[in-house]
């Protein structure tokens, strides 16, 4: 008893002094790294923002000149005098090239995931895995030059025909597959998109399976489903969400992609019925026609980039809407 | 239920009426049975005989292989690599172990209720629905009547009936571990395995799942596995009492629990190892 007295005296003595300016010194760590922190997070909001004044500052003559009949023109005349500007083929092209990207490597990015997480033999899966990895990290000029000396040929000489024998004398079809042969088509240009945006569904999508308890799946297996009916009814819908971030993430980048589509697009401003035609895209636009514009010109590519932008934003916020919609039905 | 399963129902105090079950016919057989799971041997030569429509419990220490056990009733262990079993298990005249035997078709008749409440990402009509729907294409007025009879079978229906709609998620874990039991009585399976069916619940919510089972057995042969000797005292007829990997004794749960033949099953029961 006597030596806890002694003790505690001594603790007194010495405890509170040190125990505040102890304090003192994390508190002074705790301001300093939430400022950091915070200077962090608004530089994130102040490099959005100034992308996006100086893209309107940038395109605010087009703006200016051409008005909101920009977006429904056809024509894309810069040499002309003066200059007529339009976005519809460039926004056309974009919008086709992602539909077609996405149509094709959402159905086949789940199918790798479903293979590899469900029905693969563990000996594949590390091959086929790290064989998707790599597809990621291909730089997207080999994808454009293979789309061009590859694809491009193929696609004109044999799987065009075979469409166009296929659907002969099918009215909307018919227009759809038809048309000359071309190497540089929307097309080609989608293929190859499809195949640089399957390692970002496939990835992402195996990582969310990954998260559907063992037990659920299990609980499935137990009234006696069939690994599809497991997959359709428990995997997919538990996963829901990360696989449409997944999708969303893939459809961004299909939507931005430049490289590789400026090689093999054509870069047609002419909308065609075809989409073994050329066509553009708006990054493939801006990208092919920036360095030797000026003016007029080059204040209408920058609007294209700005409608890029919105393009991308209204995608993002239709997708954020449907997850909202999807949620509400599944009574969550 | 018989006059043995109420006579048990006050926790430790078994009745002593007589072992008066040994004609019941046999639903689940299992004769030699060995499991592995990669060179790891699971369950060394399990021998046991499940009756039809009566509660049998499973009772051991953890990793005494109750739940690997029940986990071959319906080759639940056939979705992972390594796993295999070997011997003789008969469900009816359908050998169980069979490789080509239908194993969505087994699962419906031996259906399996978790540790952990497991309703799936959907509606509660669904998760009724959804099992029925596998096997048997129904109008909707059927599927209605068939959900609540489910639901009422899983005494669920009372609380749940003005919100069919809502997610199965929504429930709380006693109310999703009813709707889990609803669900795989909807499929109208012969056997209902039950892997720990109370650890994840309430005392209310565990009282409630235990009279149900009780009720269930009316209609459905079950094997539960529990950690709680009172539990396996209060719903069974007959108890297994396991040891790693070995059946050390099945009898009637009475003579388990007030004089059991082994001396294992004595020291376990009475709390001395375990």
């Amino acid at each position: 008893m006597a030596d806890m007295a002694v003790q505690s005296d001594v603790m007194e003595a010495a405890g509170p002094y040190d125990r505040a300016r102890a304090l003192n010194a994390f508190r002074l760590g705790d301001v300093t790294f939430y400022w950091i922190t915070r200077a962090c997070a608004i530089s994130v909001l102040l490099i959005l923002g100034g992308i996006i004044l100086s893209l309107i500052a940038g395109a605010w003559p087009a703006m200016k000149e051409y008005g909101f009949a920009f977006l429904w023109t056809q024509r894309w005349a810069p040499s002309a005098d003066p200059p007529v500007l339009g976005a519809l083929g460039p926004m056309y092209g974009t919008l086709v090239t992602s539909f077609i990207a996405m149509l094709i490597a959402i159905p086949v990015g789940l199918g790798i995931a479903i293979f590899l997480t469900e029905l693969c033999p563990q000996s594949l899966r590390r091959p086929i895995g790290i064989a998707i990895e790599l597809l990621a990290g291909i730089p997207s000029i080999i994808y454009g030059m293979w789309g061009f000396f590859v694809l491009g040929p193929f696609l004109a000489y044999t799987f065009q025909p075979f469409m166009i024998w296929l659907c002969d004398g099918i009215p909307v079809l018919g227009s759809i597959f038809g048309g000359p042969p071309s190497y540089l088509s929307l097309f080609n240009a989608a293929l190859i998109l499809a195949i640089m945006v399957l390692p970002f569904i496939t990835a992402i999508s195996v990582d969310v399976f990954k998260t559907v308890p063992p037990v659920l799946k299990e609980a499935a297996y137990g009234v006696g489903c069939t690994t599809w009916e497991v997959v359709r009814n428990v995997v997919i819908p538990y996963t829901r969400v990360g696989v449409i971030g997944g999708v969303m993430l893939a459809l961004g980048r299909a939507l931005g992609e430049t490289m590789a589509v400026t090689f093999i697009i054509g870069n047609s401003f002419r909308i065609s019925s075809s989409i073994f035609a050329p066509g553009t895209t708006i990054s493939a636009a801006i990208a092919s026609e920036f360095a030797e514009s000026d003016g007029l010109h080059q204040s209408g590519l920058i609007l294209l980039g700005l409608l890029l932008f919105v393009l991308t934003f209204f995608v993002l916020a239709a997708a954020r809407l449907m997850l909202l919609r999807l949620e509400k039905k599944a009574g969550n | 239920m018989n006059d043995l399963s109420v006579s048990v129902s006050v926790p430790n105090a078994p009745a002593l009426s007589g072992s008066s079950q040994a004609d019941v016919p046999a639903k689940v057989t299992a004769r030699g049975l060995n499991f592995y799971y990669g060179e790891h041997h699971a369950l060394k030569n399990i021998n046991i005989t499940l009756g039809t429509n009566r509660v049998t419990a499973f009772i051991g220490p953890s990793g005494c292989g109750k739940s690997t056990l029940l986990r071959i009733f319906n080759r639940m262990y056939d979705l992972y690599p390594g796993q295999r079993a070997t011997g003789q298990l008969m469900l009816d005249q359908t050998n169980i172990l069979d490789p080509k035997l239908d194993l969505n078709l087994l699962r419906a008749r031996v259906g399996m209720v978790f540790q952990k409440p497991t309703p799936f990402p959907m509606t509660i009509y669904e998760n009724i629905a959804f099992g029925i729907r596998l096997y048997e294409k129904i109008s909707r007025s059927e599927m209605d009547g068939r959900v609540e009879k489910a639901l009422r079978g899983g005494a669920l229906w009372n609380e749940v009936k003005d919100k069919l709609n809502s997610s199965g998620l929504s429930l709380s874990g006693g109310q999703q571990q009813r709707l889990c039991i609803a669900r795989t009585v909807a499929v109208r399976p012969e056997v209902i395995l039950f892997d720990e069916p109370c650890s994840a619940l309430d005392p209310i919510s565990t009282a409630k799942v235990e009279e149900l089972i009780q009720e269930l057995a009316e209609d459905y042969t079950i094997a539960i596995v529990t950690h709680n000797m009172q539990q396996a005292a209060r719903v069974s007829d007959k108890t297994a009492f396991m040891y790693l990997g070995e059946l050390i004794e099945f009898d009637e749960t009475n003579k388990i629990f007030t004089s059991p033949n082994d001396r294992r099953t004595q020291d376990y029961i009475t709390g001395r190892f375990g």
